[in-house]
């Protein structure tokens, strides 16, 4: 039922607000395409990492609606009402935070292995084959047994990574996952995300790194105050915007670089 | 000053004697604060106010009154009111306990909740159940967060279990005011004794600072 042309996503006039005065989301519309990888880019505040967190299922929305693959994922009438999350739906998103979040008290292979046996009944012997592989591919062969405290930010993310990859995502969701790191690590976090890139794996980044945003976006969205202001290719986003906003924050984020 | 210490006078054995009766008094209220200070916390956590109210009274009545008058309490009110007398060792344990309990309850609870949100929400975004949440991320990490507070309530335990030498129960304390009174040297014995206390509690304290710090290295 999935064309090629079919949307992975689609996002129908999301609104999201804290309490009554805070409205973070005011009509997003965002249709994605199998196989892009989307960065959306903005200033602070302006619904990026909410728009995540709202489409890994972590966040009540007031209005709106996300298909996924054609399916009917979240929704909700209004603000009173309950938001509606289709879990089997959730499961085929993965998401990686910026804090890392691995569990603490489980070792590097236990992070991995976790979910794939409890939410999918996998054998705990296929799992953890899959996950020391995984390990091997993003150069963490040897620390399959040390705990997260043991790690390096870097690591620590890398890991992060590869626990979402075990449930095999149809969608990876990154959420600035990159911004706590020291700089020297922020390259080794990045390689292993553009590996995933050249695999057509489809996914959705929240960055302020816009030398990794220019590498690896298919597609780029500048989100501020709540609704999309620009949506085009890397090239004119980040190149030429067309909206003053789009260009304002452009300029600004390049001369902070320099 | 011209007290002359003797400390020859003072015998060791009642006092060790008092010692074994003590630490039993506190291993057993200890299993009782430990086991069921849990499954009460989950009670203070309920969402139905008709279960969270009793056990938060519960907690509380303990939590706000002086052991000492819970003991006394424990000793003589409650054979009144259900008509049992269980033998003043075992009347102690439950008073101790009940009140460890009431104590461990709010560790548990105040570990629980500590447990940081995005650990919960790193469990949702990979597809883990609600119960799946609790037993493999929030209690494992909450539970390992309550062990420096519970050995911290488990010395403080069996320091207030000198408490129960008023009602009788032949423990460290009450051993020590025997002596005392039999020897005419109250300050040597209530040094020994003191020491003896100390000597048990400090090397567990420092258990908990060295547990406490470990635990900083691990979440930082």
């Amino acid at each position: 039922m999935t064309s090629a042309s079919a949307p992975l996503v689609s996002i129908r006039s999301l609104h999201k607000s804290y309490g009554p005065h805070i409205q973070v989301l005011k009509g997003l519309d965002i249709e994605m395409k199998p196989g892009e990888r989307v960065v959306v880019i903005g200033p602070s505040g302006g619904g990026k990492s909410t728009l995540l967190r709202v489409m890994m299922g972590l966040e009540k929305i007031d209005s709106g609606s996300i298909t996924f693959g054609g399916k009917p994922y979240i929704s909700s009438a209004n603000a009173d009402a309950k938001t509606a999350i289709n879990t089997d739906v959730r499961r085929s998103i993965g998401m990686v935070f910026q804090h890392y979040t691995l569990f603490p008290h489980l070792s590097v292979i236990q992070n991995l292995v976790l979910a794939p046996c409890k939410v999918r009944g996998e054998k705990k012997a296929s799992a953890t084959q899959r996950a020391q592989a995984l390990l091997e591919r993003f150069g963490l062969g040897g620390k399959a047994n040390a705990f997260p405290a043991q790690l390096s930010g870097g690591q620590k993310q890398r890991v992060a990574i590869a626990r979402a990859l075990m449930l095999d995502p149809k969608l990876m969701l990154f959420d600035e996952v990159t911004s706590a790191l020291d700089p020297e690590l922020v390259a080794e976090v990045e390689q292993v995300i553009l590996q995933l890139a050249e695999q057509n794996l489809p996914m959705m980044i929240v960055t302020h790194d816009m030398w990794f945003a220019k590498n690896i976006a298919s597609r780029v969205i500048f989100c501020a105050g709540g609704v999309v202001v620009e949506d085009g290719p890397p090239e004119q986003v980040l190149g030429s915007p067309r909206e003053e906003r789009t260009r304002d924050f452009i300029d600004r984020v390049f001369h902070i670089k320099q | 000053m011209n007290y002359t210490f003797d400390f020859n006078a003072v015998s060791l054995g009642p006092l060790l004697d008092g010692l074994i009766v003590t630490l039993k008094l506190t291993v057993a209220a200890n299993i009782i604060g430990v086991v069921l200070g849990f499954p009460l916390a989950l009670l203070i956590m309920s969402r139905v106010s008709a279960i969270r109210m009793p056990a938060m009274l519960f907690v509380e009545f303990f939590r706000c009154t002086p052991a000492i008058v819970q003991i006394v309490w424990f000793f003589y009110c409650v054979p009144m009111l259900f008509n049992v007398f269980l033998g003043s060792t075992t009347m102690g344990i439950l008073a101790l306990g009940l009140n460890l309990m009431a104590f461990n309850a709010e560790a548990y609870r105040a570990s629980i909740q500590a447990v940081p949100r995005e650990q919960v929400d790193a469990g949702i975004a990979l597809g883990l159940n609600p119960l799946q949440r609790v037993l493999y991320i929030v209690l494992p990490n909450a539970l390992r967060a309550s062990v420096p507070v519970l050995l911290t309530n488990g010395i403080v335990i069996f320091q207030q279990s000198a408490l129960v030498a008023i009602v009788a129960v032949q423990d460290l304390m009450y051993q020590a005011k025997t002596l005392a009174t039999e020897t005419y040297r109250p300050i040597e014995t209530f040094t020994i004794a003191a020491l003896i206390y100390f000597a048990v509690s400090f090397p567990v304290t420092q258990i908990v600072g060295h547990l406490e710090r470990r635990r900083q290295v691990m979440t930082s």
